[in-house]
């Protein structure tokens, strides 16, 4: 077989074909040939989490995820989150809770939350702790992160319980008792 | 970006076996990639041919076989050994150890087989497996061999594996009545700083069998057979057992620790005297649950 291939593969339920090396990472293959740019790059060694997507509703490491590997699956990164503009429940959350500061980890954070809830919706603090334990933040927001979690959590248990996601969150949303402390 | 390399991915045993052959000598397997991947970025290795070993089928299934032994594929992920009935109703403490490995991405992707082949010396499954008595399967254009965990890592990234042999699977054989297996790490990166693990029975209220690895604090995973007599004859329970269990740490001592990142020699030999006890409680909750 060539270094080169082809590959077909769904990219926030978008088909997606090209003709990649087999060196490629996922990481490569989203930020530089569809250029989906939302997916960080930084560690390189799957340790910090930033270039977390997932793969088949999994949580991979995108830097170190042969794009290959992807052949025939859905991948779904951090610009599938609102696809019409309409921010996640996750997404919501992290600003109601001021869970990120400088941004760069949080399309990972975001990405990881994505699928620890879909598979865990109500996740104890523990859980969460455990879950995200692989993503870092170097502004080290972690309280605000879980605490944003656990309220998105709590969302995708009783959608009242939060307020509702708004397409427009701007600066005039009510900051939240945990955002303010 | 990793240097250029081809991309096969055979269906069969014999497809790879053919496909390593064709790599005249460039070739390499790879799994979760987990572990290749990384030392290919950094130019500690290059191979002209990747082989993907994910679709053949007998790297692949979970079951107890005849003899009541766990046989679990090399290319199940960490993630499906954690999630497995079989694996948390047969070794509880091999679920329980996959579910803490690295971090959750490295589960999704990472497997058994490729943790156990790379023989990092940090290695989570290689030091529980070995207190547990476990073997690989080899399996060469040649044949198929079994080795005890034990005799297949050799050192630092160094297996007894033949460069054309594939790790095809694992083997745990079934413990007895009133027999408990625990591991305990303590982490503070993606690998253990230090880790023990425990096997022991109990025999009319005593600890009998005992077997104490260490890892992550020597080249390999290592047994302890002086901390594992120290254990054997010891009440279960109470006084009797905290100062046994006091003497048994006293074994590592005399093991040749590697300092690293973690820290010193003698910190890492404090953690794995800790890590004893919580390992050997472990145990002996499940020896007196299969009791």
């Amino acid at each position: 077989m060539p270094e080169t291939m082809d590959l077909s593969l769904t990219v926030n339920s978008r088909e997606r074909a090209l003709r990649i090396e087999a060196r490629e990472t996922l990481g490569d293959v989203l930020r530089d040939r569809l250029g989906l740019t939302g997916t960080k790059i930084s560690c390189d060694a799957q340790v910090c989490g930033a270039c977390t997507v997932l793969v088949d509703d999994l949580a991979v490491s995108a830097c170190t995820f042969l794009a290959a590997d992807a052949e025939s699956r859905s991948v779904r990164t951090v610009e599938g989150l609102a696809p019409n503009g309409v921010l996640s429940p996750v997404q919501q959350a992290f600003i109601d809770h001021a869970g990120f500061q400088c941004g760069f980890c949080t399309p990972g954070m975001l990405m990881a939350t994505t699928a620890l809830l879909e598979e865990n919706p109500a996740p104890s603090r523990d859980e969460v702790i455990h879950a995200l334990e692989g993503n870092l933040c170097r502004c080290t927001g972690y309280a605000q992160i879980i605490d944003a979690v656990l309220a998105a959590a709590r969302g995708a248990i009783s959608p009242d319980a939060v307020p509702d996601a708004v397409p427009d969150a701007g600066l005039d949303t009510a900051p939240t008792a945990e955002a303010t402390r | 970006m990793i240097p250029r390399f081809s991309l096969l991915r055979p269906r069969s045993l014999d497809e790879g076996f053919a496909a390593f052959v064709a790599a005249a000598g460039e070739g390499a397997w790879i799994a979760g990639g987990t572990e290749l991947l990384q030392v290919m970025k950094m130019g500690l290795a290059q191979f002209a041919t990747l082989i993907d070993v994910k679709a053949i089928p007998e790297l692949h299934g979970i079951a107890i076989d005849d003899e009541g032994g766990l046989v679990i594929g090399a290319g199940t992920t960490h993630r499906l050994v954690e999630r497995s009935a079989i694996v948390r109703a047969a070794l509880p403490g091999l679920a329980t150890l996959a579910a803490r490995i690295a971090n959750v991405r490295v589960r999704n992707t990472g497997t058994l087989g490729g943790n156990l082949a790379f023989a990092e010396p940090h290695s989570d499954p290689a030091t529980f497996l070995l207190a547990c008595g476990a073997a690989v399967r080899l399996v060469g254009p040649g044949g198929a061999r079994d080795l005890p965990i034990g005799d297949f890592v050799l050192g630092p990234l160094f297996t007894a594996r033949e460069a054309d042999e594939l790790l095809v699977s694992v083997r745990i054989p079934a413990a007895g009545p009133a027999v408990g297996r625990a591991y305990a790490k303590l982490a503070f990166f993606e690998r253990p700083a230090a880790s023990v693990a425990v096997r022991l029975a109990i025999r009319d209220g005593h600890v009998a069998e005992a077997t104490v690895v260490a890892g992550s604090l020597s080249e390999v995973p290592t047994v302890v057979e002086e901390a594992g007599r120290a254990l054997d004859g010891s009440e279960a329970t109470g006084a009797g057992l905290t100062s046994r269990l006091g003497a048994a740490a006293e074994a590592f001592g005399a093991l040749d620790v590697v300092p690293d990142l973690n820290g010193s020699a003698d910190y890492k030999r404090h953690l794995a005297g800790v890590l004893l006890h919580r390992a050997a409680q472990q145990a002996l909750v499940e020896a007196h649950a299969r009791a």
